[in-house]
């Protein structure tokens, strides 16, 4: 005898997940569009405090170590910068004029370029910055190799903390020569290049640098260069 | 002989689909963080500085190419001194410390509506003057009022700073910034991590330099320049 079916007889249940879909793409158009993925970096500066500092306590820089690099930028009519420029000194300025033509006799200011690298070598200023600290520079180097073997740890997080602390060290040994850099920017300067000039200090591992203001044997020296290159 | 195919809808499974969608969606949802509102877009200079903007307790002053000045302020992840109560404490001490200066006659008086609605502006730039007004504002025409480029005279009043007795509307906003009653952002502001300046590209040096010149006067001697990441080839 055959068995009687008593269950109720399965059915295949379709559900249409299109409309679903359609409304998860949409949530999803909306997420990507309203959010940010990326996050900005920062780059850190301390400016010297204000305060009246004893003459006596400052300490001078060393002529032999101090580069000043000055920026200037075009700008069009509307005071939008168009066009950066670089100009640097190494030592003191000098504006002696024995002559009296009204030209510098020596000027030691060169224009130079925001280049970066180029064929694995450094061009521009990052050429001048990187032969000016060249002791520090080899000794990053050399323990970047190490770092990039992980000799230090093999665990990441270690091994990347011994590096910056070793790095950090090498960066403000004073048994090394290291330049002091001078940054200075003039009134039409962007922001831009600021922000790349201190960046050259990040990339070329100087620790020793400030920001300054313009003063007048500079903007002298910057007067006479610019049209001395003019002829 | 006519011959005629039989129509059939095809039926596509869109569970597949659909599970895929889902999970792209609680990726997206978990990983973001929302855009800010800004009065103004800025496209910061480029760095190659790794270092990651905080999130909490941070002050950030956005500067036009136009000088004007924009700040927000992200309090701690504690919900004492969440953003929103950050923000209202700060107006009220700066109104308080505006107050003193005034006559009797231009005194801002602000009622809790007011304050509240102020808590819960992401970024801030107008003269004190007009912040009264400005509250009582219907939303539209309040961002129409921040923005730089309906309104040119949007961004908080700033001059050379020099003069510490009469401070300038800046200082007295940023030193409102600095006395609350959070002590996480007071460290931060000292350690140099609690303040960046966001300035666009293209602004002249002159501008950003006014307003580090004001951060030196409130000895505020140590603080960040947002950058975007530009990648460096060894």
């Amino acid at each position: 005898m055959a068995k009687e079916k008593r269950y109720s007889e399965k059915k295949d249940v379709r559900v249409d997940f299109t409309p679903m879909v359609d409304m998860n793409m949409l949530l999803i158009t909306f997420f990507m569009l309203c959010t940010t993925m990326i996050k900005s970096q920062t780059l850190q500066i301390s400016l010297p405090s204000n305060e009246k500092v004893d003459k006596t306590e400052q300490n001078k820089v060393k002529q032999s170590e101090a580069v000043t690099i000055i920026v200037d930028s075009d700008i069009d009519e509307n005071g939008v910068p168009t066009k950066d420029y670089v100009y640097y000194y190494e030592g003191m300025p000098n504006i002696d004029d024995a002559d009296k033509d009204g030209k510098i006799d020596n000027n030691i200011m060169k224009e130079i370029e925001f280049k970066g690298n180029e064929n694995g070598k450094a061009q521009g200023i990052r050429a001048v910055l990187q032969d000016r600290n060249k002791q520090v520079v080899e000794k990053i180097a050399a323990l970047k190799e190490d770092w990039k073997a992980k000799k230090f740890s093999n665990k990441k997080a270690i091994n990347d903390s011994v590096y910056q602390a070793r790095a950090k060290e090498i960066r403000n040994d004073s048994t090394l020569t290291r330049p002091v850099i001078i940054i200075k920017a003039t009134p039409n300067a962007s922001y831009k290049s600021l922000v790349t000039a201190l960046d050259e200090m990040q990339i070329n591992n100087i620790s020793r640098y400030q920001i300054d203001r313009i003063n007048g044997t500079d903007s002298a020296m910057m007067a006479d260069f610019l049209v001395a290159r003019q002829k | 002989m006519k011959v005629t195919t039989e129509k059939k809808k095809p039926f596509i499974d869109m569970t597949a689909m659909s599970d895929v969608t889902v999970l792209l969606l609680t990726f997206f949802m978990l990983t973001s963080t929302f855009l800010q509102k800004e009065p103004t877009t800025v496209i910061t200079p480029a760095s190659v500085s790794e270092e990651k903007v905080p999130e909490q307790n941070l002050i950030t002053l956005l500067v036009t190419k136009d000088s004007q000045i924009f700040m927000s302020i992200a309090g701690d992840r504690d919900s004492t001194y969440s953003s929103d109560k950050m923000r209202e404490e700060v107006l009220k001490n700066v109104v308080a410390e505006y107050n003193k200066k005034q006559p009797n006659d231009k005194k801002i008086q602000l009622t809790n509506a007011d304050i509240a609605t102020f808590g819960s502006t992401h970024m801030f730039g107008l003269p004190l003057a007009q912040l009264s007004a400005w509250c009582k504002l219907p939303a539209e025409k309040r961002d129409a009022l921040l923005d730089p480029v309906k309104n040119p005279k949007a961004g908080i009043p700033i001059d050379m700073g020099k003069d510490v007795e009469n401070r300038n509307e800046f200082q007295q906003w940023m030193l409102a910034l600095y006395n609350t009653s959070n002590p996480n952002l007071a460290k931060a502001v000292k350690n140099g991590k609690g303040i960046a300046i966001k300035a666009d590209a293209a602004t002249p040096y002159s501008v950003v330099q006014v307003v580090m010149d004001n951060l030196q006067t409130l000895k505020m001697n140590k603080f960040t320049l947002m950058t975007a990441l530009k990648t460096e080839e060894d």
